[in-house]
């Protein structure tokens, strides 16, 4: 499987910068990119440095806007060039957004299209904030906010420039996406290694990335806040569980998430205990409605078996996810044991 | 938890406290009252529409909630039989005309290499 980073962020962030950067690296080398640019006369690829025969331009719009279209063909194009030995063996794709691009339908392009999953798995998401501009953008703008919210690392940019408000924008993120660790770089000095490989899955068999996920659940024990709510009316949360969860209580949760939540579900992730496989961790991740299908972890990845659930959305209550929760599980249990009262009166 | 929570009137409450922040979620304006027995939930909403929860009574009921509403310009009364509380917050968002979200969609799981 060929992992599929994405590098997002607002106009004007350091995307390209850090792209480039990454580039020269040679850990790098075997990197395939993608670059997204609005309008007909993009820059941005004339500032990477990379072979020709694995960069693909995409002028045509929004990937985010045209994604079947665009983003698809070309990595199933990618894919089929590779193979018949006409670009190099990339063992890496970079997709790059324009500064406008929600997240979302590109990972949902890359997470559910059949084809593409079969040769491309997605890594994780990456977005760049400006250190200097940044605190106003995230407030202005709601797709800066969105790209840093459904992100799994955040860089810093611009950070040894007059005015960085390093510090500041640093806890305004840590409020916006608690569990994506925020990295300071200058002049998109940073190893790559500090990026890629550590998002949902990874090329290297590793379990998920489940503790960093759940930093924020970790920081609330330690006399932190659970919940975070922002001006913006974007939360993030994490619902706990003792008690297990039947497989078909998930089903019904991710049901429910879906057709309620819609677009306002920006993200979730959960390691869940369930009760059909208590010694095997479920490991769930969605964008909005789209979701993997559960991963099935060997065991558990430490003493800790409880389930736990981050949800990153605008305008949801944690109080509805939990008494959802409650109540799917109250009708799930009560309709078992009807069940089972009428097996046993039979 | 009581394994018969979403069965037990009791749990009235709870459910108008979830119902309550569904249409919050909905970016609906309305609020949500204690019914007469078996209606747990009067929901009215400003568009002058209003809808009742039902739990009914006895573990024979093929249906685990009911739902009636009536909205402005309605003739008569409609109603929708729900067996699980996902279709009962399905048959709330229709009987409001809420269109939210989509179907839950699945991916293929990824297999790491």
């Amino acid at each position: 499987m060929i992992p599929v980073s994405v590098i997002t962020g607002f106009l004007g962030s350091g995307k390209t910068t850090l792209l480039a950067r990454l580039l020269r690296d040679p850990a790098m080398s075997r990197t395939a990119v993608i670059i997204n640019e609005l309008g007909a006369i993009g820059l941005d690829h004339e500032l990477i440095e990379t072979s020709d025969e694995s960069f693909v331009r995409l002028s045509n719009g929004c990937l985010c806007c045209n994604v079947r279209s665009d983003l698809v063909l070309t990595l199933g194009d990618l894919a089929a060039r590779r193979a018949a030995g006409t670009v190099p063996q990339f063992e890496r794709v970079v997709v790059e957004t324009t500064g406008l691009a929600d997240p979302a339908p590109i990972l949902h392009a890359l997470m559910t299209d059949r084809d593409l999953c079969e040769i491309y798995t997605l890594d994780g998401v990456v977005a760049t904030v400006d250190a200097v501009t940044g605190l106003a953008t995230l407030k202005r703008h709601a797709e800066s906010l969105r790209q840093a919210a459904v992100a799994d690392r955040i860089v810093l940019t611009k950070t040894d420039l007059p005015g960085a408000q390093t510090a500041a924008i640093g806890a305004r993120l840590a409020t916006v996406n608690p569990g994506a660790p925020v990295l300071a770089v200058v002049s998109g000095a940073i190893a790559p290694s500090a990026l890629f490989d550590c998002g949902l899955y990874n090329a290297a068999g590793k379990h998920p990335d489940v503790h960093t996920w759940l930093a924020h659940e970790a920081a609330a024990a330690a006399g932190g806040h659970a919940r975070h709510h922002h001006q913006d009316d974007i939360t993030t949360f994490c619902v706990v569980r003792d008690a297990p969860l039947r497989a078909v209580t998930l089903a019904l949760l991710l049901s429910a998430l879906a057709e309620n939540c819609g677009a306002d579900l920006l993200r979730m992730k959960g390691i869940v205990r369930v009760t059909e496989e208590p010694d095997r961790p479920a490991v769930i991740h969605g964008v909005q409605h789209v979701y993997h299908a559960p991963v099935w972890l060997a065991r558990w990845p430490s003493d800790d078996r409880r389930t736990r659930m981050v949800f990153t959305g605008c305008n949801i209550r944690e109080s509805w996810v939990r008494s959802l929760l409650d109540l799917l599980d109250a009708e799930v249990e009560d309709e078992t044991a009807q069940r089972a009262a009428g097996l046993a009166a039979s | 938890m009581n394994v018969n929570l979403a069965a037990n009137a009791d749990n009235g409450a709870r459910v108008r406290e979830f119902l309550a922040d569904s249409l919050a979620l909905w970016k609906v304006d309305g609020a949500v009252e204690t019914g007469v027995l078996p209606v747990v939930a009067v929901i009215r909403v400003s568009s002058g529409a209003t809808v009742w929860v039902e739990r009914p009574a006895g573990h024979d009921m093929p249906c685990r909630w009911f739902v009636r509403w009536r909205s402005p310009g309605m003739c008569e009364e409609r109603s929708r039989p729900c067996a699980s509380l996902v279709g009962l917050l399905n048959a709330v968002r229709g009987a409001l005309g809420v269109e939210r979200g989509s179907a839950v969609r699945i991916a293929p799981a990824p297999v790491a290499a």
